[in-house]
């Protein structure tokens, strides 16, 4: 094994190494030195306490955004813009990865898209199938008789199985769509910085500001080609069919995402996203042997541009399936492996730690703390909900006659009392904040939903337990053990993404 | 945007600042430190957990009613004695003295008030000498020596029956036992084992008589009904046997003992006695050993057992002992 793989596989196990090093640790604490112990968990305790406080506080201020600008004439703003900013010359290339996904998923999307508030002679689609599906040209072609004439251009690519260096990947397809797009623009004559590319999944509707959004912001940035535009990713398409488990959780991620286009200096790209077409070209597009390609191609850009690049949150929604499936049990484990897929972004930080140590143009204190910060997320995610649920009560049972007479003994229960407290007053919040995010009801969906969707969120204690901890824990186990993740796209209802 | 990641800012500095600030006051509360207002100094305290059964008691602490009621604890408490106690309508009162330690917990989770009127009931309706529980089956019975005669009621009042009759002019009785199916009971005095059966109009399965286990060469010292209801397990002062509850069985002597006075533990779950009996050893000095006998149905077919395997264990005892 040459030295650059050893690099590899031993920041491949560092991040599973330190969250099984913790539980562990703790753990083997709690059973011989139940003090120290308990000394950790009432600060993680409080810590949590804090950080819940502190993130619901930044919740409300992005929801708060997302409200002022829900209005907001973007298209109008676009057309003030001096022309020199150049909308005029705009192109919006939209890539829409298609796997097995039925013509019921991508219709919607397609009109979503041809809904939108933007000049459709200046949206080039792609629809960029998989060669081994088996569906795949039939599907393109109904699809492309009915959207065909509808945008600027209309492109059905086809992505070979089994290509040299390539994984069956989203990334792969998406790049063999945005290579193909090169070539169409490159016919047309339309310069490559003219162009922005949005990168989405096939069910993802698109709100009718987004282009008009997308476009403002894009015009406006400063360096327009080092950002990548990030909207708000909502679980709203099925949201009142899903079953209460599948929405608390696709809710809580909807927010959970909110919260991070508030942190500008970790907010990485995630789900469907755009970016600068002349920017994905240079930095030689997605990866195509990665999972998370939607986060890998923030860190691609962030390496190529030597730390100056930055995500620029787009305060208007994009709306995605939720997903569940038939049963209770289903809908868990389908939720369960979706999540695993998310904290497989974990791959990231081998990735990221091996660029930084082969460029030399990003500072060391921005390399340390991008490095922290990628680390820090997936061990928390992997650990705390294992500390707050599992290990925390530990020192009681285990800790001995000696430790039970301790005051110490007696308090820890009591604060852990009073973080689940705080727990209901933020959860409070975020029933709140989950009910104005909700599409309108749909017909012959009953009233009582709405209370239902209140009633619901006391299963969260529960659903921390299936899928607080477990999947990120799952995947950095397995990329511990170099028992690589394939791509497994998820069931939403009927259907498959 | 600029205001708004200001005041993000602000707000993560904040929530650091009352982190390292509140972290080591929750921690210094958890170990039982508290500000002393008059000396301006952390001193560590302990507290007294206080739980009753049943709960709700009033507290009086040093004298001073509080406002909580069990269960409860009271917290900072500087160490020293404190006077607590504890009252409820219609109970006893407890009263103590509760050492407290600093940083420790002072437990009182044991508690119980009793009712004062307690709910007190007579459950025999004739008189009688001895008793004996059954929790299993939800009974009593008992032995009128002078009427001989055998009573069974349930647990609570109610129910008051005549089960049996014991064999004419049997005394003195020296003990009795119920067997494990309730359907009879042994009685037994040196000379003689006697077995009364129950109900036994309906069951043609035992004899309508009691049956009389005459001993005149042995003196029965203790037995046991056997887990089959139908072997008693004998000690008299020279041998362990077992017999069955029938007339004219003959008893079987499975050990031979060398000391009239013996102490035994019959365990009815397992069929095993445990007993004990002198043993000399080669110095001379006699030692008291401790046995235990297996009398499992699945072991062993008592009908079978003969004294020669048990007399060659003693040997074989004797043998090692270097007797």
């Amino acid at each position: 094994m040459n030295s650059r793989l050893s690099l590899k596989r031993f920041l491949e196990i560092v991040p599973g190494g330190l969250s099984w090093g913790i539980i562990v640790g703790l753990i083997f604490l709690s059973f011989f030195f139940p003090v120290f112990s308990a000394v950790i968990i009432i600060s993680f305790d409080f810590y949590w306490i804090i950080r819940t406080v502190y993130l619901t506080t930044l919740l409300v201020m992005a929801h708060q955004r997302i409200f002022r600008q829900r209005n907001e004439d973007w298209l109008e703003r676009c057309m003030r813009l001096p022309p020199e900013a150049g909308f005029s010359e705009l192109y919006q290339l939209v890539i829409f990865p298609v796997y097995n996904e039925g013509l019921e998923v991508l219709r919607p999307s397609l009109e979503a898209l041809a809904a939108s508030r933007y000049p459709r002679d200046k949206i080039i689609v792609i629809m960029a199938f998989e060669e081994r599906s088996s569906y795949a040209r039939d599907n393109a072609l109904i699809l492309e008789e009915k959207f065909g004439g509808i945008f600027g251009s209309y492109l059905s690519t086809f992505h070979p199985d089994g290509l040299p260096g390539e994984a069956r990947t989203k990334g792969a397809n998406a790049t063999w769509a945005a290579k193909s797009a090169r070539e169409l623009l490159d016919a047309r004559k339309i310069r490559y910085q003219q162009v922005v590319v949005s990168c989405f999944d096939a069910d993802t509707c698109v709100d009718k500001e987004y282009f008009g959004c997308l476009s403002y912001h894009f015009l406006t940035a400063e360096k327009r080609h080092q950002a990548s535009y990030q909207p708000m990713p909502v679980y709203n398409n099925n949201i009142w069919q899903a079953p209460s488990f599948a929405r608390l959780v696709e809710i809580s991620s909807s927010f959970c995402q909110m919260i991070e286009s508030v942190r500008l200096e970790k907010f990485v790209t995630f789900s469907s996203h755009s970016m600068s077409f002349k920017t994905l070209v240079e930095i030689n597009y997605w990866p195509v042997d990665m999972i998370s390609d939607d986060s890998v191609i923030y860190w691609k850009s962030y390496l190529y541009y030597n730390g100056d690049y930055r995500v620029v949150p787009l305060y208007v929604t994009v709306s995605l399936d939720a997903a569940y499936s038939g049963n209770i049990w289903r809908t868990m484990v389908v939720q369960y492996k979706q999540k695993r897929r998310w904290a497989w972004g974990v791959e990231n930080f081998p990735f990221v730690v091996e660029g930084f140590i082969r460029n030399k143009n990003i500072s060391l204190l921005n390399k340390v703390r991008r490095s922290f910060h990628l680390l820090e997320s997936h061990v928390t995610w992997a650990v705390w909900a294992v500390i707050l649920v599992v290990i925390g009560p530990l020192p009681i049972f285990f800790g001995g006659a000696f430790f039970s007479q301790m005051a110490i003994a007696y308090n820890l229960p009591r604060i852990a009392g009073l973080l689940f407290r705080f727990t209901l007053l933020t959860s409070l919040t975020w029933i709140f904040l989950s009910w104005t995010i909700l599409p309108p009801r749909p017909k012959g969906i009953s009233w009582f939903k709405h209370v239902l969707l209140v009633l619901e969120w006391v299963f969260v204690p529960f659903i921390i337990l299936i899928i607080g901890s477990a999947p990120a824990l799952d995947a950095q186990t397995r990329l511990m053990l170099a028992r690589y993740m394939e791509f497994n796209p998820t069931l939403k209802g009927n259907k498959v993404l | 945007m600029y205001n708004f990641q200001k005041i993000r800012f602000s707000l993560f500095f904040l929530s650091v600042l009352v982190f390292f600030l509140g972290l080591p006051l929750i921690l210094f509360s958890a170990f039982g430190y508290k500000f002393d207002n008059r000396s301006l100094k952390f001193v560590k305290t302990g507290l007294i957990f206080v739980k009753t059964q049943p709960a709700g008691a009033r507290i009086y602490f040093n004298g001073k009613l509080l406002t909580e009621k069990t269960p409860t604890s009271m917290q900072e408490l500087l160490p020293g004695t404190y006077r607590i106690s504890l009252e409820m309508e219609q109970h006893y009162p407890w009263k103590g003295e509760v050492e407290v330690e600093a940083g420790k917990v002072s437990r009182m989770d044991k508690i119980i008030l009793f009712p004062v009127r307690p709910n007190l009931q007579q459950l025999n309706q004739e008189s009688f000498n001895l008793f004996f529980v059954d929790p299993d089956k939800k009974s009593i019975y008992y032995l009128d020596q002078g009427k001989g005669v055998v009573y069974r009621s349930g647990l609570d009042s109610g129910i008051f029956e005549d089960v049996a009759s014991l064999p004419d002019k049997f005394e003195p009785i020296n003990g009795w036992a119920v067997s494990p199916d309730r359907r009879k009971l042994f009685v037994f005095n040196q000379r003689q084992i006697g077995v009364v059966f129950f109900d036994n109009r309906e069951n043609y399965e035992y004899p309508v008589s009691p049956v009389l286990l005459d001993y005149r060469r042995e003196k029965v010292a203790a037995a046991f009904w056997h887990s089959d209801s139908y072997h008693l397990v004998v000690l008299t002062d020279k041998h362990i046997q077992v017999i069955e509850s029938r007339p004219g069985a003959l008893p079987v002597n499975l050990v031979e003992l060398n000391n009239a006075e013996k102490a035994a533990f019959y365990d009815f779950k397992e069929d095993v006695l445990y007993f004990s009996d002198a043993q000399r050893s080669p110095d001379g000095e006699i030692y008291n050993n401790l046995y235990k006998l297996e009398l499992h149905s699945n072991l062993y077919s008592l009908e079978r057992l003969i004294i020669q395997p048990f007399e060659g264990i003693k040997s074989a005892q004797k043998e090692d002992n270097g007797e």
